[in-house]
């Protein structure tokens, strides 16, 4: 819309010399000089400034520890990145690496995972949220697209917190279990 | 208003006319630019999510395994109870087996403690004080665990009551059924084998313990 918009107003500035040229040759003690007058809107997209300021999903302890099976009921509050803008049609595309204990690094025994998985959502900016589940081996839902420039807010949030391998596995302990979330806007060209 | 005020205006209008259009130009040749186009076009926030496990053990309550049982009655409560301690006709310590099961987990390197609190099955009517020769006072009896493919055997010997243990370490998570088979040899005795029992009621404590190394 904004590139046609430009093109319009120069087709017209050209005219207008065009007609003052032959003005001109009628005229002599007239002159005159037609500057285009152009600029463009580079795409940008801008991720917004996070809400809390804190980055982190922190989900604390992440089992039972009376059976040392994952917990049902873990959940943290969604990050909301306010004031996100793309100034093209553009597609938001979410990635998630699943929580990995850190400071145990061998292999986890019979019975026990090294790892958690969950969902990952970022919804807000097109119809469909896009979400990834890092269990998957393929998220065709992580990345969406918008056929519009939009400025708006991003929820995230994170569901489905499974222990990688399978229910009846239990997380080792560790003091700090690490995964994350990147939301990327990408303009399209 | 001077005249040459106003001149003086006009100029610094076109310079001013002249800085704009300078500025024009030079957003145009940064749009155009193939890394700065790049990296606006696209924006990117990354989130850590964070959790830890504390270290735990647990242990269930125990079962008996089915078919374990030789002259045991089996679990009552946290008691597990000798149907015939005594042989009828020679007093001697008829033998007893009995298998518990017990639901465990550890998620770190532990160990696993079995504790004996009386080094046997005593009486607990203060008959272990009688020092009659010939008769056996206290009963010796082995406990075996079995716990992540390993097992260790605590031997009680029933010679001097205190507490007495023993352990196995297991160096990594485990979780599955720890294996408590109780053994009561015959006609054991803290004095010689096949002795007498003296009258009363023998028991022992014996606790099992899940803990860090």
């Amino acid at each position: 819309m904004i590139r046609k918009s430009s093109l319009a107003l120069a087709l017209a500035l050209l005219g207008s010399t065009a007609a003052q040229a032959q003005t001109e040759t009628a005229a002599s003690n007239t002159a005159s000089r037609a500057f285009q007058v152009t600029g463009n809107v580079p795409v940008i997209c801008a991720g917004g400034a996070l809400s809390g300021g804190d980055s982190t999903f922190a989900l604390g302890v992440l089992v039972n520890t009376t059976t040392g099976l994952l917990r049902t009921d873990l959940s943290a509050p969604d990050k909301v990145l306010t004031g996100a803008f793309c100034s093209a049609l553009s597609t938001i595309s979410v990635a998630a690496t699943r929580m990995t204990a850190q400071n145990v690094t061998t292999a986890a025994p019979a019975g026990f995972s090294n790892s958690v998985d969950f969902t990952a959502t970022a919804s807000g900016w097109t119809t469909t949220p896009a979400s990834v589940n890092t269990a998957a081996s393929t998220n065709p839902a992580a990345t969406q697209s918008r056929t519009t420039p939009f400025s708006g807010n991003i929820t995230v949030g994170l569901s489905n917190f499974a222990t990688t391998g399978g229910t009846t596995l239990r997380p080792v302990a560790d003091t700090s279990y690490l995964g994350s979330v990147t939301v990327t806007l990408t303009a399209a060209n | 208003m001077s005249r040459p005020a106003l001149s003086h205006m006009r100029k610094d209008r076109r310079t001013a006319a002249v800085r704009a259009l300078a500025c024009v130009a030079a957003l145009g040749a940064l749009a155009s630019g193939g890394v700065a186009a790049a990296d606006s076009a696209a924006a990117t926030r990354t989130m850590a999510v964070s959790g830890s496990t504390p270290e735990i053990c647990a242990l269930q309550p125990g079962a008996v395994q089915t078919g374990s049982l030789v002259n045991m009655t089996g679990l009552d409560g946290d008691t597990l109870r000798v149907a015939q301690f005594a042989d009828p006709r020679t007093l001697a310590v008829r033998a007893a087996d009995a298998t518990l099961s017990i639901s465990a987990v550890c998620n770190f390197p532990h160990k696993v403690r079995v504790q004996s609190e009386n080094n046997g099955m005593w009486p607990g009517d203060g008959s272990q004080k009688l020092d009659a020769n010939g008769f056996t006072s206290a009963v010796p009896y082995r406990a075996r665990v079995t716990w992540n493919g390993a097992s260790n055997t605590l031997e009680t010997d029933a010679r001097v009551r205190h507490q007495v243990e023993d352990e196995l370490s297991v160096n990594s998570p485990a979780v599955g059924n720890v294996e408590l088979h109780v053994e009561i040899a015959p006609g054991a005795s803290n004095s010689q084998a096949n002795a007498p029992l003296l009258a009363g009621t023998y028991t022992d404590t014996l606790r099992i313990f899940l803990e860090p190394l």
